[in-house]
């Protein structure tokens, strides 16, 4: 608890990090309070509302603050309910990865021997798959959805955290407290729990908080070349929306989404970076 | 001595003396505070003496030694003063460095004071002989005096030899940055090569070549020229390395670091440290990585070729029982200061400060019974913004109201035994009852 | 209680005069080597110790790094099981002379096989199960050397302190806390280190510390490795004083593990002094100081001679060669590559003379190839008849050391080829030298040296 509340002040302490972590909240109770500031759209929220009446219309325009696409979607209404999108795409993805990422890599890194070589092996073959390919072969076999861009995306993007957990789990069990633990005649599956799984995490919820960031980022690539549905009220399809318009200086509907993939991808990555320095064992234990 | 030049360091007559530290203070920024890491040290250090500078963690001894090339690194060190006085020798030119009645048969000799000639003036500390101020000289002239005059090695051989470089690259580092016109009088080429082929080669030994200079070298008859260079650079790596007794020599220099045993290492950096002669070698705590075995040879070498290239030696460690062997005269630190100085053998067999007695007798030896080896009580202070008072009063079983209100300073006890603490030195006017007296046993 | 009755009760009596047992004890690592893994030989960290650790006496381990004490301590800890031999736990006289008979028969009939499989079950710690286990697990706790390394940086000292009770279910809540305070206070440290974590404190004090952790089941050993190597010399002393303290007060028996002989001759009532895993001398304190028995011991003694008894220039010369390759251990007595005394019966190979060359310049580069027959004898191939020869040359009459210029069988120069043939001998083993005294040395006494 002491520490919790000692960490808290150090990541505060650093103005860019307390930058993005500002940003952060303003963008997800901007993803959470969606449906009530704005009017969601029926019969599915996810959609971009259309309003044919006012076609590239610019900012500004009455009903229209960000203005409109070609196609009469309303632009802040997708940035708003984008960040929803983004909020959800980042934590399934970065939920699931995390999750077995971090039980496969403390599985070979502890357990060691055969177990270890079987999971590297997989892990190998999970590594060797090209994000942006795979992700167009699920498309092209399951259809274009958001979903399956998550699904994509969770499948390529554990095998990091994999490496990294086993990495540090290796490194961590050779303290000398772990022998300690094993001297006073405990569990090996508790000194998992107290004594190496705490010490090891530290690289992974860093790299955890800036995937956060990175994840939206790929995400919104992919939507942009079309795996997304049509018409999704997401950054990414946004862009490609606008894109069309943009030579004719209709630079509204690119831009705002655009702008919001990138504060978004920065945001998490300050927090991470903060985060990295606060937790970096050498600056956490002083003599 | 006088109370002006408490460590008598007079400045009349010291020419054996090879560098003299002059109310030496390092201090550190911390979130804490001001961190008084070495407040007010002085002592000198004698031409081809081996001087002990012993002390717990967090004294000060290595933030001391370091200071001598400016390698503690500001932040977090600041406020810096005092001064380093270093008086380099040259090869002494009426015998070329091989001993005579000039150079007292050392070989070398100090040269004079460029602004007195020799008669005594402020710069050099009225001593007449060329003296820097290793604190306020600038970069490039300590970079000069850093390898060639000054020499340190480092307790971990490991870590301060270049893993990615290999035997020969590193000690041809050292003779090409400040032996190159001896490299090029072994391989031949006299100063009057001043043809292009000649100057390049010349560049080349100073390590000013850049890329394409360095390609057309590859081609001969530069390439001959280049060769030529390079083998007397070998020639002299395999002579410091057998100095350090290094079997086959040869083989070794082919190797990297990280293929030599501890033992090894640590004669490779003093090799290293020794190839240009220097007037003093600084060891931080040279053998505490090694095994005891390793330590008794690689201390036998120091001495050794101390004595052979009449070398001052400032040796750091915490291990008293090792320097008593190896130190002509020992430095006691704590907590920044300096508590006791004098003869080796006369600081341990009489110890006149009471932490030196306090370490002397905490070290566990035969004579001390099982469960009553004296220890000091109570842990070293926080070096923060400390008060002008003796620093161990805390600790001390003597203390008595004149250690908590004044700072003791280094006083004579016997010759050139010296010591800070009002057990010897009190300071004039101070009522009897508020000295400490030597009778007095546990507080 | 007969042998028998002992082994067949399955709880060894407590009190027993003998903690440990360590019988013929190996630990060997194998070294891998390949895509596939393959062993390729065998790192043989601890290579046959035996010795025993009696009740309430402090025992300690010397030697320098790379001679296995730190493995040994490892394994009498609990902590790896051995690959050879064996730790044998909580076993009074009778029994241990019993189970020493039943080891050392050349055959055994199929009741005494029995016996000695049920003590084994009983007493030898990589048998034992269940209760035995936790039996042994709480009455052998350690002390590591990197008091910072050996505390879990995220943990309370309560709970780091705390943890042995409540892993064996012994209190919890307050209750703990209490006992922690307790245990603290032992060690000379308060109730207002409670809920400190690790960084706070001193080196010396961290130390306490694992000691307090060690302390909390109430052991009967606790193995200490390097306990105050890290330590300065005055909080060193505080921590000494402190573990002979808790020794007496709590009848506690300690497996000092150190490099230091200054500690080692204050704090240990026998020493086993271990080179290249393998005893070199073992006997009481005053035995290996006072007149030891190896030439190693003295090499030890030599480079770290009493603070207080002056400097006494030791005729001894400092030791030569660095710690051989624990993967290849060298014949007879390991220690006969560095040994200044050295006769021809001490195990001279034909490893010897390849690593002698190795330091003779030039000639190291000339050879082709080596063929061993066995450890002692092969033969060596040069690129030029002339090479050969000089190396013939050297080994007859030159730098080569007398003892292995006599331990040679054969000699013989054929074209490029040098056959080479030593006298082979066995492992030198301890023997004898006086009550509790054992040596591993051909020699049956050291040549005088002054001290």
């Amino acid at each position: 608890m002491r520490r919790a509340g000692e960490l808290t002040a150090n990541v505060l302490s650093n103005p860019t990090t307390l930058a993005g972590l500002i940003i952060i909240t303003l963008m997800i109770g901007m993803a959470l309070l969606a449906p009530w500031i704005t009017t969601p759209n029926t019969p599915n929220p996810t959609q971009m509302p259309r309003d044919w009446g006012a076609i590239a219309v610019p900012p500004g325009s009455p009903g229209h603050p960000l203005g409109t696409t070609n196609t009469g979607g309303d632009v802040l209404y997708g940035v708003i309910w984008g960040a929803r999108t983004s909020l959800r795409l980042s934590l399934i993805v970065v939920g699931v990865t995390v999750t077995v990422g971090v039980a496969v890599g403390s599985l070979a890194g502890y357990r060691g021997g055969r177990i270890d070589e079987i999971l590297m092996r997989i892990v190998d073959v999970f590594l060797s798959i090209p994000e942006l390919i795979f992700a167009l072969a699920i498309a092209a076999v399951l259809g274009p959805s958001f979903r399956n861009i998550i699904l994509a995306l969770a499948v390529v993007f554990w095998v990091k955290y994999a490496r990294i957990m086993r990495a540090q789990v290796i490194s961590v069990k050779q303290n000398e407290y772990v022998d300690a633990a094993r001297v006073i005649g405990d569990s090996p599956l508790r000194i998992f729990r107290k004594d190496v799984l705490p010490n090891a995490i530290t690289p992974v919820i860093v790299q955890a908080t800036l995937d956060m960031g990175n994840i939206v980022l790929v995400g919104a690539t992919l939507s942009f070349i079309g795996l997304a549905e049509a018409g999704l009220a997401e950054w990414g399809v946004l862009v490609s929306e606008g894109q069309a318009g943009i030579s004719a200086g209709r630079w509204w509907a690119s831009t705002f989404p655009g702008l919001m993939v990138f504060l978004w991808a920065l945001a998490f990555n300050l927090l991470g970076d903060g985060l990295r320095d606060v937790l970096d064992p050498r600056t956490e234990t002083s003599r | 001595m006088t109370a002006a030049d408490p460590a008598g360091i007079s400045a009349a007559v010291r020419t054996d003396v090879v560098a003299s530290v002059r109310d030496l203070r390092v201090y550190f920024g911390t979130k804490a505070g001001i961190v008084h890491a070495v407040d007010g040290v002085d002592f000198d250090i004698r031409d081809g003496e081996t001087l002990g500078l012993v002390g717990e963690t967090g004294c000060g001894k290595s933030v001391t030694a370091r200071s001598f090339l400016r390698l503690v690194p500001m932040p977090p060190g600041i406020a810096v003063s005092g001064s380093i006085l270093f008086r380099p020798r040259s090869q002494c030119t009426a015998c070329g460095g091989a001993g005579c009645a000039v150079c007292e048969n050392t070989g070398r000799v100090v040269s004079d004071c460029q602004h007195c000639s020799g008669s005594g003036c402020p710069s050099c500390d009225g001593s007449g002989v060329e003296t820097v101020d290793l604190m306020s000289i600038s970069e490039r002239q300590l970079r000069q005096i850093r390898g060639d005059r000054i020499a340190m090695i480092f307790q971990d051989p490991g870590k301060a030899l270049n893993p990615a470089l290999s035997i020969r690259d590193q000690l041809g580092e050292v003779f090409f940055t400040h032996r190159s016109q001896e490299l090029l009088d072994r391989a031949g080429f006299g100063a009057s090569d001043a043809d292009g082929a000649g100057v390049l080669v010349q560049r080349h030994a100073a390590l000013r070549t850049r890329g394409i200079e360095r390609m057309i070298l590859a081609v001969p008859p530069l390439r001959g020229k280049r060769n030529a260079l390079m083998a007397s650079a070998d020639d002299m790596i395999v002579d410091a390395l057998s100095e350090t007794q290094i079997p086959n020599p040869r083989k070794v220099m082919d190797r990297y670091p990280h293929e030599l045993s501890g033992g090894m290492k640590q004669r490779v950096m003093i090799a290293q440290a020794l190839a240009c002669d220097p007037d003093l070698l600084i060891a931080d705590e040279p053998t505490t990585a090694l095994d005891v075995t390793v330590q008794a040879r690689i201390m036998d070498l120091i001495s050794e070729l101390q004595e052979r290239h009449r070398t001052a030696v400032l040796y750091i460690s915490h291990d008293l029982s090792l320097v008593r062997r190896i130190a002509d005269r020992t430095a006691v630190m704590y907590a920044g200061q300096i508590a006791e100085i004098g003869e080796s053998e006369q600081i341990f067999r009489d110890p006149q400060h009471p932490y030196t007695r306090g370490l002397i007798d905490a070290i566990p030896s035969v004579t001390h019974e099982r469960g009553r080896l004296a220890a000091i009580a109570g842990n070293v202070p926080e070096l923060i913004d400390p008060d002008p008072v003796c620093r161990f009063a805390s600790r001390c079983s003597y203390a008595a109201a004149v250690c908590e209100t004044t700072e003791p300073a280094l006083h004579v006890a016997d010759g050139e035994h010296m010591v800070a603490c009002f057990l010897h030195n009190a300071p004039p006017g101070t009522p009897a009852a508020d000295l400490p007296v030597r009778a007095r046993s546990a507080r | 209680m007969t042998a028998e009755q002992i082994a067949t009760s399955g709880s060894p009596a407590a009190g027993a005069d003998n903690v440990l047992g360590v019988r013929g004890l190996e630990k060997h690592f194998p070294m891998k080597e390949g895509a596939l893994q393959r062993v390729a030989g065998y790192i043989r960290a601890v290579d046959g110790v035996s010795f025993d650790l009696r009740r309430g006496e402090t025992l300690g381990l010397v030697g320098e790094s790379g001679c296995g004490k730190t493995t040994l301590g490892r394994v009498v800890a609990g902590l790896t099981d051995p690959t050879g031999g064996g730790v044998y736990f909580d076993l009074d006289d009778a029994t241990r002379d019993r189970l020493d008979h039943l080891l050392s028969a050349d055959a055994l009939t199929e009741q005494e096989s029995g016996e000695l499989d049920r003590l084994k079950g009983a007493h030898r710690v990589d048998h034992l199960q269940g209760e035995a286990w936790r039996r042994f697990r709480r009455n052998t706790q350690m002390v590591f050397q990197d008091s910072f390394a050996s505390l879990n940086p995220r943990h309370l000292v309560r709970d780091i302190v705390g943890r042995p009770l409540q892993v064996h279910r012994e209190s919890g809540g307050s209750d703990l806390t209490e006992k922690v305070v307790e245990l603290l206070e032992l060690v000379g440290l308060g109730r207002q280190h409670l809920y400190r974590y690790p960084h706070q404190f001193s080196g010396g004090q961290r130390q306490r510390i694992s000691i307090a952790r060690a302390l909390a089941l109430d052991p009967e050993l606790i193995v200490l490795d390097e306990p105050t190597s890290a330590l300065d010399v005055s909080v060193q002393a505080q921590i000494l004083n402190l573990l002979h303290e808790l020794q007496s007060e709590r009848n506690l028996t300690y497996l000092f593990i150190t490099h230091d002989l200054s500690v080692v001759r204050h704090m240990a009532d026998r020493i086993v002094v271990m080179y290249l895993g393998r005893v070199a001398e073992t006997g009481s304190t005053a035995d290996i100081f006072g007149h030891p028995n190896h030439p190693y011991t003295e090499a030890l003694l030599a480079a770290s001679p009493d603070v207080l008894e002056g400097e006494e220039e030791s005729s001894m010369q400092a030791l030569e060669g660095s710690v051989p390759d624990p993967a290849r251990p060298p014949q007879g007595c390991r220690f006969h590559t560095r040994c200044p005394v050295a006769t021809p019966i001490c195990g001279w190979e034909l490893d010897d003379v390849v690593l002698w060359l190795q330091d003779q310049e030039g000639l190291f580069d000339e050879i082709a190839g080596v063929e061993r027959r066995d450890p002692f004898s092969g033969e060596l191939t040069f690129q030029n008849e002339g090479a050969a020869a000089t190396l013939a040359e050297a080994i007859r009459t030159g730098p080569v050391p007398d003892a292995m210029r006599t331990a040679l069988e054969r000699l013989e120069v054929k074209g490029r080829t040098v056959h080479i043939a030593f006298n082979p001998v066995d492992e030198v083993m301890l023997t004898r030298r006086g009550p509790g005294h054992e040596a591993a040395c051909v020699l049956d006494e050291l040549p005088s040296a002054s001290s």
